[in-house]
Formats: C-alpha cells, structure tokens, sequence
C-alpha cells in the first residue's frame, strides 16, 4: 500500500515539469528582450515575475497535493 | 522516512500556545502569537523612526523615507491615479509578509505556515478587490463586469471569486512549507554548513520574493477591476 501511495505522491510532484519548462522559456525570453532594449530592463522583470509566479504556482499545487496524499492516506 | 512523515504531521498541524480563561477557554494558536510579536516589533520601529522628522532627511530617516518611497512608487506604478488609497493596506502587508517569512531565520516558526493565517490574508485581499470593484463603478456596474467580455463567460467570472484567494492562499503555504520540507530533508543528508548558503535561498530570497508576488497579484486584481 505504502508504495503506491509513494507512487501517487511521486506523479503529483510531476506538476513541477511543466512550471520549469514554463519559467525557462520566461526567463530565456526575457533576458532576450533585456538584451534588445536594456532601458525597459524595470518593466520586463515585472512582466517575468508575474509569469513566474503564476507558472510556479502548478508546481506548488502539485507539492502540496503529493504531501497531502503521504500523510493523509497513510 | 516514518519519522520524517510523523514530523512533518506535527509541523503542519496548528500548535496551541495558550489558552485565554474566559467562557469556556479561548485557545490561541501559536502563529498569532507571533504575529503579536511582529505586530509590537513594527510598531516600535515605527514609533523610533518617526520622532524628530526633519524637512532635510538626517541619518535613518533616509533609509525610511527611501523604504516608503520605493513602495509608494511601486504601488502608484500598478495601481494608477485612483488606486492610491489601497497603498497603506497593501504596504502593511508586503511588511507582514516578509517580516513573517524572515522571522524563520532567528529559528521560531513562521505564522505563514499556518494554512488559516493565509487563508486569512488572501481573504482580506479578495474583499479589498471586490469591494475596490464595487467603489470604482458602483454596484450595478460592479454586477455588470461579471458578464464581460460577453454574458456567457459570467460563470468563469464568478469563478474566479474563490480561484484567485485560493491560488493566493495556496501559493504563499505550499512555497513556505515547501521551502521548510526541503530545508528539513539538507539537514537530514548534511547537518553541518551545506544548509546555510541553501537557507540564504530557501528562506530569505524566497520569504521576500513570495511576499512581493502576494501584494503583487493583489495590486493587478484590484487594477483589473477597477477598469
């Protein structure tokens, strides 16, 4: 039983593929931009964090949700 | 493995500190306490700063007013004109937050990992952004904005309601705990400096970072329904 909980616990964490490759391109992307134009360097760190936040966000639920499944479902 | 799921079990559970001896006993969770603590530390700070304002700012009175400026700034950047009057709460709680998430440093236990305590926070931030809504346009407009860009999306709209504070709770608790679980199982592997450069990471960029994010989101919701 233990194990597949563990397993359970393992897929929902999978969550933090798509955030990664998510705050990658962001961030390729925005240093990109600050490469071009160097004087909007304030607004487009605003914009990464931004996009940051919320593509990090499907990795936190994915966390929280593997957490849940150990010590709940144990 | 067990132990470290028995630990974690007892770290997320809300710990009593003491009991108020009235009716039939108040209990007082320990992450208010904290939260009166920092509550005391901001207010004495601000009530040293304060004294003896000049009109040519001396010493820390810099620092103050380059802190005050630099949220203001911020804040008046999103926000607009018309937002203004959000900026102290929204200021207060930048502070909050990071004054929480750091307070992990000097080894007591942070109130936002309390799950209740962010609940409450992204509570209080999704009243503000409704009410900031029903202020700018008045009621029936505030009611009329649901059915924006066309009526069919109104549920989605009225969705969003419980969405956005329980992706604003859930964020601020699973980032703090997250940093608190990886934390544990470094000092697990090697108890012995290899934590501290992580705990720069783990607990200070990331406190002050997620604190930003939080008002950060609040301040563009507000903007958003404003307009």
């Amino acid at each position: 039983m233990s194990a597949i909980i563990a397993i359970g616990a393992g897929i929902a964490v999978m969550t933090g593929i798509g955030a990664g490759i998510g705050i990658g391109i962001a961030t390729s992307k925005a240093a990109e931009s600050i490469a071009r134009q160097p004087e909007a360097k304030g607004d487009i760190n605003k914009a990464l964090l931004l996009g940051c936040a919320l593509a990090e966000a499907t990795a936190i639920y994915g966390f929280v949700i593997a957490v849940l499944i150990i010590l709940f479902l144990k | 493995m067990e132990d470290l799921a028995t630990e974690l079990m007892s770290q997320l559970e809300t710990k009593i500190s003491f009991v108020i001896p009235i009716f039939e006993g108040i209990p007082v969770p320990a992450s208010v306490v904290v939260t009166w603590g920092i509550m005391a530390f901001l207010m004495i700070l601000t009530l040293v700063f304060v004294r003896n304002l000049k009109m040519v700012p001396t010493g820390p009175q810099i620092y103050v007013e380059a802190l005050v400026g630099f949220i203001n700034n911020f804040f008046e950047d999103i926000l607009g004109e018309e937002g203004k009057r959000y900026i102290p709460y929204l200021g207060t709680v930048i502070i909050y937050i990071a004054c929480a998430n750091l307070i992990g440093i000097i080894g007591i236990t942070p109130p936002t990992k309390d799950l209740n305590v962010t609940a409450g926070l992204a509570i209080m931030s999704i009243i503000l952004i409704e009410y900031s809504g029903i202020h700018a346009k008045g009621g029936k407009g505030y009611l009329k904005s649901f059915a924006e860009p066309m009526a069919l999306l109104a549920p989605i709209n009225i969705l969003e309601i419980i969405i956005r504070p329980l992706s604003l709770c859930m964020r601020l608790f699973g980032n703090v705990l997250g940093a608190f679980v990886v934390m544990e199982l470094i000092k697990i592997v090697a108890p012995a400096i290899v934590p501290i450069p992580l705990s720069f990471y783990f607990d200070v960029f990331d406190g002050l970072i997620q604190a930003y994010v939080f008002v950060f989101l609040t301040s563009l919701f507000i903007k958003e329904k404003m307009e």
